[in-house]
């Protein structure tokens, strides 16, 4: 298990990619799975930066293996309740000319993750994602 | 780390395309006025962040009666185009 905190902000993803990185060879995920874990990471860090820049609490990011899963776990101590497991769907059918970048992060991590948990008390929010492996 | 190297109708898009440099690397693609090839080879990783980027650009070279055509793009990064319903319209290979 490997767990630390990230200032809130874009500036934190280097560090970020870094930190599952180490957390991939140490597991020895496959490439698909070290990729997809560093994508759904930002996909919901960027999320909370986005949603609440003002904080100053930094965002902690757990991630572990149970069998041949990763479990990633992104705790933000000062949220709104968002679950994004319920967030609205984005129609990727439609023309292109139409469609504006919202929500893409989100889909990206509805379509990748195995299962997606959240939790929210006390401003704390709780977002659980089980990553499965290729093959 | 993200960099974009221009060449004769051609550029290369290299690194790591995420939401820290999807800002500069939008900024670098608005100079472009006229159909590109980008070669993807040396792209390690893309995100959401830079999907609007090419979305944007694709887009902006679209309404200009020009286009924006992707090759050499890893499989890793190619599933991230499909999860998002892009490569039905951008042309990727």
């Amino acid at each position: 298990m490997l767990e630390r905190r990230f200032p809130r902000a874009l500036g934190s993803l280097e560090a970020m990619f870094e930190f599952v990185a180490v957390f991939a060879r140490a597991e020895g995920l496959d490439e698909a799975q070290a990729f997809e874990t560093g994508l759904v990471l930002e996909e919901l860090f960027t999320n909370q930066v986005k949603y609440n820049p003002a904080s100053a609490r930094e965002l902690e990011v757990r991630l572990e293996r149970e069998a041949r899963n990763v479990i990633l776990t992104l705790r933000d101590p000062d949220a709104e309740p968002f679950d994004p497991g319920r967030a609205p769907e984005i129609d990727v059918g439609r023309s292109l000319l139409e469609r504006k970048p919202g929500g893409l992060g989100l889909h990206l991590v509805r379509r990748i993750a195995r299962r997606i948990d959240y939790d929210y008390r006390d401003r704390c929010s709780t977002i659980t994602v089980s990553l499965g492996a290729e093959s | 780390m993200f960099d974009i190297r221009d060449g004769e109708g051609t550029i290369r898009l290299i690194g790591r395309l995420d939401a820290a440099e999807s800002e500069g690397a939008l900024s670098r693609l608005n100079r472009i006025d006229r159909s590109v090839t980008a070669d993807c080879r040396e792209l390690d990783y893309i995100s959401s962040a830079g999907l609007g980027v090419i979305m944007e650009t694709w887009k902006r070279l679209h309404a200009l009666g020009s286009t924006l055509r992707l090759t050499n793009v890893a499989p890793r990064i190619r599933n991230v185009f499909r999860y998002s319903g892009l490569d039905q319209v951008i042309e990727i290979s």
